[in-house]
């Protein structure tokens, strides 16, 4: 008899590779041990997974290497708590558990001949990560990407191996900025609201996608109404305290939504019909 | 006017300058009085005074930093606020004390099991009544009557302050305090005479019991980490989630021991505890021995520093030079 | 329906001991001042007369579950590779809880909805669920509580859902009514006889139980009431003052079916383990930041009422997350009395 899936089970996986991208974040590259069971793995764009390290316990991060690219899964992790301290002290080789695809997904079907604007923040790039690249791996469905990233200092930017790249190519608007002057910065100096709306986005037929710090988050959807967005046209995504990631466990649930389970994906529009407990 | 009327025409005096005032009203059924938060006139007038205010209304005090309230006591809550203020947990600025002259609080475990002897539920109470002396209660249609001094808190017989230690508007006149009852210490008493290994298997056997609630802590007017507390922390990770009786154990006592030469004995961990574990002899134990070292009684005097909170090179009673 | 069954009272043991040689059975026992569900031996004492002060929940969730252990190691061909094995077992050891109340059974009505889900089905739920019956037994007038409402939550003192088998007190015994198969089978044993001599006397008992508790209020409307209060601050304050924020409520609770998970290390192996959790605690929704969503205890006293009486209604076709057996009420250190808080909502929203 073989048993009933166990959700609670996590995949063992290696650490092909760590990435230091901040002081604070690190970037983790695992591949599944059983080599099937990687070959079998599907997931969509914004989807996450629940990474653990044995006796230290689980956390929740976005898988942000795309669907497109499966020569690993790449987890993003800022150093906050007990778990991801722990997490950060983990190295190539290392073996943690993944239980994955947890979450919805961004609607990247329903963006399909729309232009994208991204707007990340920090460790809010993560999320927007997964969902740049497949858009990039798929650019042909896709209308104008325009894509601005922002942290507080250079040293704070992650994924600062990709972002020559990013800068360069032609058929995508990339924009960097930091919050105040720093020496042999090329690139904007500002908010990120304050970029966003000098950058000035047109909404017809454009979905906005945007992720990061609260605060951020705030200015930032207000730039997006005061650029003419609609709610609808507004995709964020939410974090919350989660443990079992399958919707059971109780502890992330905004009124009747379990973010686990029916987000971490929500427009704008939806979130405003959410009770107020973010 | 009677007394309790005299205390609210107090508390609405009051009022204005507060943010509220604690006290008690009637609960759900005619035997469970319940927390009442006074905050217009039409509150007060529900205010209630007897042998059904169990709670400890000091409880909620520290809850509000920076505003001030009021708070009714019996003499033994008065206990826990001046404890409150002694460890600066609560400003004196921030806290107006109503008391009155209590006579005592029933135990609502003695209560249920009277009525169960008389082979009803205390589930299906449908009156109380009380002339200071018996406590009588409607129960299935029969009516019960417990003298109070059998079916009232352990915590009543061996008050020493009926009257509120300290306060700001008392009504009525000061009441003496009687003569320790004879049982009142009866469950360390009891502890005492086990071995150890029996010892042991008692807190085995009621540990087992324990659902983990945290009842005990959070009804605890003293325990103010509660919110950080080592029993669901991980960071530091001093006990597991283990569903075991040495878990459990573990936790009640650090509970003691953070309580030691603090603790009032109000008993609010034991009367909140769901399954009826007799966690307060833990308590009453280290208080026992912080009496014996320092001669000290916690929340007595808003002046004196508890003798855990306090280094002294030489302790007045002990001699640890001619050890 | 399958014919009714009677056991004398003097019978039971047998009846109890037969089950018992097959499974483990968890009666009601009187220990410590309050009843308890314990394995069934001979010679223990059911308490049927009185609610438990605990419900059966442990029986299908316990307080804490191994989810699985895990085991850590170096590749003895290359002992720079750390090895990682896992091992789970959702196992589940066959069992009857006999004598619990109605609401106590029907708890897990609650539970099925969210642990048998569709999508993630939950494999030790399940397992525990399946090897579970439920000899239930009906409320008499007299066990019929001040702090019984299981009437507002659609319930009543003989609802057998959530139950395999219905027992209802009459005189000299109990008759036995099976609810499902698994129920039926269990009454199959030389203890019963045929009950239907006793029916007409237990709808009686029924009917007077249910009497006993009188009209219930309307609170259809509490799932938009609540919702509406969400943001009214003064509102749940009002309802929280006196909270403590202790878990006794959810943990006494039949519905309540919350947990956490923690890693429980030992050297190179550990095991990773739900236990019960309550929402009325601060760390409940406390993020790694510092952020909490529900900082204080009006926000968490809101989500248990709100999750109880609207947020899972909402989702389960109107199902209320409560069976109204009272225990939060009744031992509550403070008597928050959840009746009160739904009916000031549903008030409110009125105006």
């Amino acid at each position: 008899m073989t048993d009933p899936f166990n959700p609670y089970l996590p995949e063992v996986a290696t650490i092909l590779e760590t990435v230091q991208e901040t002081h604070n974040i690190k970037t983790f590259r695992v591949r599944f041990d059983d080599e099937a069971k990687m070959a079998a793995f599907k997931f969509e764009p914004g989807q996450v997974g629940q990474l653990s390290a044995p006796g230290i316990g689980e956390s929740t991060f976005v898988i942000n290497s795309p669907p497109t690219r499966m020569d690993y899964l790449q987890f993003s992790v800022m150093r906050a708590g007990e778990v991801t301290t722990m997490l950060h002290g983990l190295n190539a080789g290392d073996k943690v558990g993944v239980r994955a695809p947890l979450g919805n997904c961004f609607p990247y079907e329903a963006m399909k001949g729309k232009n994208i604007v991204f707007v990340g923040g920090g460790i809010g790039m993560a999320p927007l990560r997964t969902l740049f690249l497949y858009m990039l791996d798929n650019r042909a469905d896709y209308g104008d990407i325009t894509l601005l990233y922002g942290a507080r200092s250079p040293a704070d930017m992650a994924f600062s191996a990709e972002l020559p790249e990013w800068t360069s190519r032609a058929d995508v608007n990339t924009t960097l900025t930091i919050d105040r002057e720093a020496d042999g910065w090329a690139h904007k100096v500002g908010l990120i609201p304050n970029v966003l709306l000098e950058l000035a986005p047109k909404p017809e037929n454009t979905v906005a996608v945007t992720c990061g710090p609260p605060i951020m988050i705030k200015f930032t959807l207000e730039a997006l109404k005061k650029l003419g967005f609609e709610d609808d046209q507004i995709v964020t995504t939410l974090e919350k305290r989660m443990k079992c990631g399958i919707g059971i466990c109780g502890r992330c649930n905004i009124g009747s939504s379990y973010v686990c389970v029916d987000g971490p994906v929500y427009t704008y529009a939806q979130l405003k019909a959410l009770p107020n407990e973010l | 006017m009677s007394r309790l009327e005299e205390l609210k025409t107090r508390i609405k005096e009051a009022l204005p300058g507060l943010e509220c005032v604690i006290g008690w009203q009637k609960g759900y059924d005619p035997l469970h009085n319940t927390p009442l938060f006074m905050r217009t006139d039409a509150d007060v007038d529900k205010l209630e005074w007897g042998p059904l205010n169990v709670h400890n209304p000091a409880v909620y005090l520290p809850t509000f930093t920076g505003k001030k309230v009021g708070v009714v006591v019996k003499g033994c809550d008065s206990r826990s606020v001046v404890e409150l203020l002694q460890e600066n947990l609560i400003n004196r600025d921030n806290v107006v004390i109503f008391g009155m002259p209590c006579t005592g609080v029933i135990d609502l475990s003695k209560v249920k099991a009277r009525l169960a002897g008389a082979g009803v539920s205390a589930g299906t109470v449908t009156a109380v009544t009380d002339d200071g002396k018996t406590v009588s209660v409607t129960a299935g249609g029969q009516t019960t009557a417990m003298p109070l001094a059998e079916v009232r808190a352990d915590k009543c017989g061996r008050c020493q302050f009926p009257n509120a230690v300290l306060a700001d508007a008392y009504v009525g006149d000061p009441i003496a305090p009687a003569a320790p009852a004879a049982a009142a210490d009866a469950d360390l008493a009891a502890l005492d005479a086990m071995s150890v290994p029996e010892r042991m298997a008692f807190w085995r056997y009621h540990m087992e019991r324990c659902i983990r609630c945290y009842a005990c802590r959070n009804a605890c007017p003293m325990c103010v980490c509660r919110d950080h507390c080592i029993a669901q922390s991980r960071e530091p990770h001093w006990l597991t989630q283990d569903d075991t009786a040495t878990e459990k154990l573990m936790f009640q006592v650090v509970h003691a021991l953070h309580l030691a030469g603090r603790c009032t004995e109000c008993g609010e961990c034991q009367r909140a505890c769901p399954m009826d574990i007799p966690v307060l002899a833990l308590k009453k134990h280290l208080n026992r021995t912080i009496r014996d070292l320092f001669d000290y009684q916690a929340g007595v005097d808003p002046q004196a520093i508890p003798p855990l909170l306090q280094f002294k090179l030489e302790e007045d009673n002990i001699k640890e030079r001619s050890w | 329906m399958a014919a009714v069954k009677y056991i004398a009272s003097d019978k039971l043991p047998d009846w109890l001991k037969s089950l018992a040689a097959k499974s483990r059975v968890l009666v009601p026992v009187a220990e410590g001042g309050g009843v308890v569900f314990r394995p069934y031996a001979p010679g223990c004492r059911p308490v049927f007369d009185s609610d438990a002060t605990a419900p059966p929940k442990g029986a299908v969730f316990p307080a804490c579950q191994e989810l699985f252990r895990y085991e850590q190691g170096k590749d003895p061909e290359d002992p720079g590779k750390p090895t990682l094995k896992l091992i789970a077992s959702t196992e589940a050891e066959p069992t009857v809880v006999f004598g619990a109340k109605p609401c106590g059974a029907r708890g897990f009505l609650i539970f099925d909805r969210v642990y048998i889900g569709k999508k993630f089905p939950d494999p030790y739920y399940i397992a525990a669920r399946e090897a579970t019956v439920f000899v239930t037994m009906a409320c008499a007038a007299a066990n019929v509580e001040n702090t019984c409402f299981c009437h507002w939550v659609g319930s009543g003192p003989a609802d057998g859902s959530g139950s395999d088998v219905l027992l209802t007190p009459v005189a000299g015994g109990y008759t036995a009514e099976a609810v499902t198969d698994k129920g039926a089978a269990l009454l199959e044993d030389p203890a019963l006889a045929d009950g239907a001599a006793k029916a007409d006397e237990a709808a009686a008992v029924k009917a007077a139980a249910r009497e006993v508790l009188g009209e219930a209020p309307d609170i259809a409307a509490s799932p938009a009431a609540l919702l509406a209060a969400f943001d009214d601050a003064d509102f749940w304050r009002d309802q929280s003052d006196k909270c403590v924020s202790c878990g006794a409520c959810t943990y006494l609770c039949p519905t309540c079916y919350c947990f956490t998970i923690t890693d429980e290390p030992k050297g190179m192996s550990g095991r990773r383990m739900r236990s019960w959790d309550a929402c009325m605690h601060f760390q409940f929704t406390l993020e790694a930041s510092g952020h909490n969503p529900r900082p204080t205890k009006a926000h968490r006293l809101k989500n248990r009422v709100g999750h109880k009486f609207s947020y899972y209604p909402t989702l389960h076709d109107g199902l209320v997350a409560c069976c109204g057996c009272g225990r939060c009420i009744k031992s509550c250190p403070v008597s928050v009395d959840i009746r009160e808080i739904v009916q000031n909502a549903v008030a409110r929203a009125k105006g």
